[in-house]
């Protein structure tokens, strides 16, 4: 875990009890993990009543160091260990190094998938539906006699609410080659899955 | 020896070895795989020793091979009989399981130490990945509308985790600001930023325009600092120190060259431009370089003290007309708009504040510099006049003790006589003074003494407690850390412990081992039994014949007295002879038949250790490679003379 020198300076401002008392840190945290995760909460730290004693710029300092070592200890995973020694070096006292990790674990969960949520990804098949048709002849045949599969893949994709389609027909053959790259590719996972 | 054997093929296998799975006893294996074997063994011992893993086709060279590995065995202290090509060419099990004993004892004890090495991160990562890859398939699928949003809850381990794409978003980052530097007393933070960090700046969490984006964006606000601040101790390790400039006068000296490689290439730009492009183009680039400009100054401003900045965007302002007199005549004089004019005008009229402010300026010095003569001159003055005050009191001073002197003058002898007493009496007060002075000075000297001691001592132990105090921060440091470091090591093991396979189990070793060892024991007592039953019998028989010889010497002594009275008796006592004889003749064909029948049996285990050997088929397969080598030397020979 890598952070700047001012988000670290932050970081022991709000470990800091001179600028952040006792009884409000555990406020700042859990208004930091709020703000991160909902929408609705993301400025729930201003009229907080708990505040109102702290400077509002040692505040926002504070609270700005707080939400970058959140979203950043989510992202490398950082375990209970991990962070107290991080907090340490920033002079944090025992009790606020357990009541931050109390409450950033119980969240951490929540804002990996959030930030599992940033990325993008090629449609993500969720269904198929199919259909087996039979060609007897066209206008330039007057005999074809051969099957078609007429596929259709319903996919997921970034940023979209809906459901979309992928339509394709393919022979027999062709929709075996499709079924033996897909089993492969299953197998490479399951390869990847037993290292 | 089925375990010493399964104990074997495991430890070969864990040096890697190509054993196949389904062998599991030494009997199984072939030339081939014993030659291979061995060589990775004595790779592994030895480290490097040039031997084909594999056989080699020619007669010739298998021999060499063989006889080579004998000689490396024999050369790692191997005593167990004679060795030779033949001990792994033409092999038999007892043999090879010997060898086989001898070389996995000699293996390095390696596990131990890769042990203690800590696994990179990379690979912990992998396995992170494989893990959750692993949980991930092992769940049933689960269709999408039964996810809310992609998220699916998940029991084991509990969490939760995305799936599909639909709730997915595509990195956007915007810049947030962070408040910087506020708990830094050296540097304080102006009035202004302040004002502004308290009043208006909205908290970080809600800078972002939509919510979604203020992730990505504090992650790449953060991640541009680290960026940036290691760029820069490169560039200041590689380039900075060795110019030996201050970090400030080395960034400003950069800050300075870059724009004027900027401003070379944007005038050169102009210039050739000019003759092809529309003057709008040119007027635009105009502005761009006054920016430029701009820019300069006050960034030497901020850096400079007032007046000194002043004069220097006098010279600047003399450079920018330079450049600006340089430009001017991109501009075609031919079409005069009316912005062209107000421009000119403008300019003029600027030039001429200028120089008047110039004028000015050069006033205000002067003025000043009268102002700073003056005052220094003041200064003076004074210092004399108090140099003139103090003379004055002097000289009143000695005024007064030569009218003293001219008033006592007139009666000199007594007034000798009562100045003689006067000296005489304060002389004597000044003894008594110096004594009693004495008399208080000495204890007050000795406690200043004690005292100063005393505190030397403090002092010291102060200064010894603060350097212990030092010792033991650094050791509380050094604790930590190896605390820190041997957990994430235990942590590591324990997974690596949980990751283990655990098919050789020590625990059912030691239990083999043990039964063994009762085994054994219990055999040891049975044969003690044994050997017990037959020194039993041994006596029985000892005794019996001791009884035997005696019963016959007494019956025989009697039947040869009565033997010459009487012709039966006579006849008895032949009897009894011929029967003696006739017994002892039954008894040593029993102990001969003992004897054979111990024979036969050790021929038998002659004969099975001799069938064990495999001699037979050796012996085939030693006729056929004498052939073969035959053949390969007659073709040598064959090559040797058609040459």
């Amino acid at each position: 875990m890598e952070l700047s020198a001012s988000v670290t300076e932050n970081i022991i401002i709000a470990g800091d009890s001179a600028f952040i008392h006792d009884n409000s840190y555990g406020q700042l945290v859990s208004c930091a993990c709020k703000g991160i995760l909902f929408e609705e909460n993301r400025n729930v730290i201003e009229n907080n009543p708990a505040f109102k004693d702290i400077d509002k710029d040692v505040l926002k300092a504070a609270y700005s160091g707080i939400v970058t070592l959140v979203i950043e200890a989510a992202k490398h995973d950082s375990t209970a260990e991990n962070l107290s020694t991080f907090l340490e070096d920033c002079k944090y006292t025992v009790d606020r190094i357990s009541t931050f990790n109390k409450i950033f674990l119980s969240q951490k969960s929540h804002i990996q998938l959030l930030l599992g949520k940033v990325g993008s990804s090629f449609p993500h098949i969720v269904d198929v539906e199919w259909r087996l048709d039979y060609y007897i002849k066209s206008n330039n045949l007057e005999k074809i006699d051969s099957a078609v599969y007429l596929i259709n893949l319903k996919t997921e994709e970034p940023d979209e609410q809906t459901i979309k389609d992928i339509q394709f027909s393919c022979t027999l053959e062709q929709l075996q080659d499709l079924v033996g790259k897909l089993k492969d590719a299953t197998k490479c996972m399951e390869k990847i899955a037993q290292v | 020896m089925e375990e010493v054997d399964r104990i074997i093929v495991h430890s070969l296998r864990s040096i890697g070895c190509d054993v196949e799975d389904d062998i599991q006893s030494l009997r199984q294996f072939g030339t081939e795989l014993i030659i291979a074997t061995v060589v990775q063994c004595l790779k592994v011992i030895l480290g490097d020793i040039d031997l084909p893993s594999s056989l080699p086709p020619g007669m010739s060279a298998r021999f060499r091979l063989g006889a080579s590995l004998a000689n490396h065995v024999q050369d790692l202290g191997y005593k167990g009989g004679d060795l030779g090509y033949q001990t792994f060419l033409y092999s038999n099990e007892t043999e090879v399981r010997k060898i086989f004993m001898f070389l996995v004892e000699k293996l390095p004890k390696e596990s131990s130490q890769a042990a203690d090495e800590p696994i990179g991160a990379s690979v912990l990562l992998q396995r992170a990945i494989s893990t959750e890859i692993n949980t991930q398939l092992s769940m049933a699928w689960l269709p999408s509308f039964l996810k809310d949003k992609g998220v699916r809850n998940r029991s084991k381990p509990p969490g939760w985790q995305i799936e599909g794409a639909c709730c997915l978003q595509h990195y956007h980052s915007c810049p947030v600001f962070i408040p910087k530097s506020i708990g830094n007393i050296s540097n304080k933070v102006p009035k202004e930023l302040r004002s502004y960090y308290i009043k208006h700046l909205p908290y970080v969490t809600n800078q972002t325009n939509l919510h979604r984006d203020l992730a990505p964006s504090i992650m790449e606000a953060n991640s541009l600092e680290v960026a940036v601040s290691q760029d820069w101790e490169n560039e200041w390790n590689q380039i900075g120190l060795a110019s030996r400039l201050s970090q400030q006068e080395f960034k400003k000296r950069k800050y300075e060259k870059l724009l004027k490689m900027i401003k070379d290439r944007l005038q050169q730009d102009s210039q050739l431009q000019e003759k092809i492009d529309s003057q709008t183009a040119i007027s635009d680039l105009n502005q761009i370089l006054t920016n430029i400009e701009t820019q300069n100054k006050t960034g030497n401003v901020k850096t400079k003290g007032s007046r000194f900045a002043h004069t220097e965007k006098l010279q600047y302002a003399k450079d920018e007309e330079k450049t600006m007199s340089q430009i001017g005549p991109a501009v075609p004089e031919k079409d005069k708009d009316t912005e062209e004019e107000l421009e000119k005008k403008r300019k003029e009229e600027v030039d001429s504040l200028r120089t008047e402010l110039s004028s000015i300026t050069a006033g205000l010095e002067k003025l000043e510099l009268e102002v700073k003569k003056f005052s220094t001159g003041r200064q003076e003055m004074e210092e004399e006049m108090a140099t003139q005050k103090k003379s004055i009191e002097e000289k009143n001073a000695a005024y007064k003790v030569k009218k003293r002197t001219l008033d006592l003058l007139p009666e000199a002898e007594a007034n000798i006589e009562k100045l003689q007493q006067l000296v005489e009496t304060s002389s004597q007060r000044l003894i008594n003074l110096s004594k009693q002075w004495e008399a208080h000075r000495d204890p007050l000297i000795q406690q200043y003494n004690e005292l100063s001691q005393l505190n030397s001592k403090r002092e010291s132990e102060a200064e010894k407690k603060l350097e212990e105090i030092k010792l033991f921060r650094n050791k509380m440091k050094e604790v930590a850390d190896d605390a820190r470091r041997k957990e994430e090591l235990h942590k590591q093991l324990v997974s690596e412990y949980e990751r283990m396979t655990k098919d050789v189990n020590r625990s059912a070793y030691t239990r083999k081992i043990l039964e063994i060892v009762a085994n054994i024991k219990k055999q040891k007592q049975e044969i003690d039994k044994i050997l017990v039953d037959t020194k039993s019998i041994q006596k029985e028989i000892n005794s019996l014949t001791g009884k035997l010889d005696r019963t016959f010497t007494v019956t025989d002594e009697l039947i040869f007295r009565d033997a010459k009275k009487d012709e039966a008796v006579k006849k008895a006592y032949r009897f009894l002879a011929a029967l003696h004889e006739n017994f002892e003749q039954l008894i040593s064909t029993v102990e001969d038949t003992g004897v054979v029948m111990r024979e036969i049996k050790d021929l038998e285990e002659q004969v099975e250790i001799e069938s064990n050997k495999k001699v037979l088929s050796n012996l085939e397969k030693i006729s056929v490679d004498l052939q073969q080598m035959k053949k390969e030397n007659a073709t040598l020979l064959a090559k040797v003379k058609g040459k």
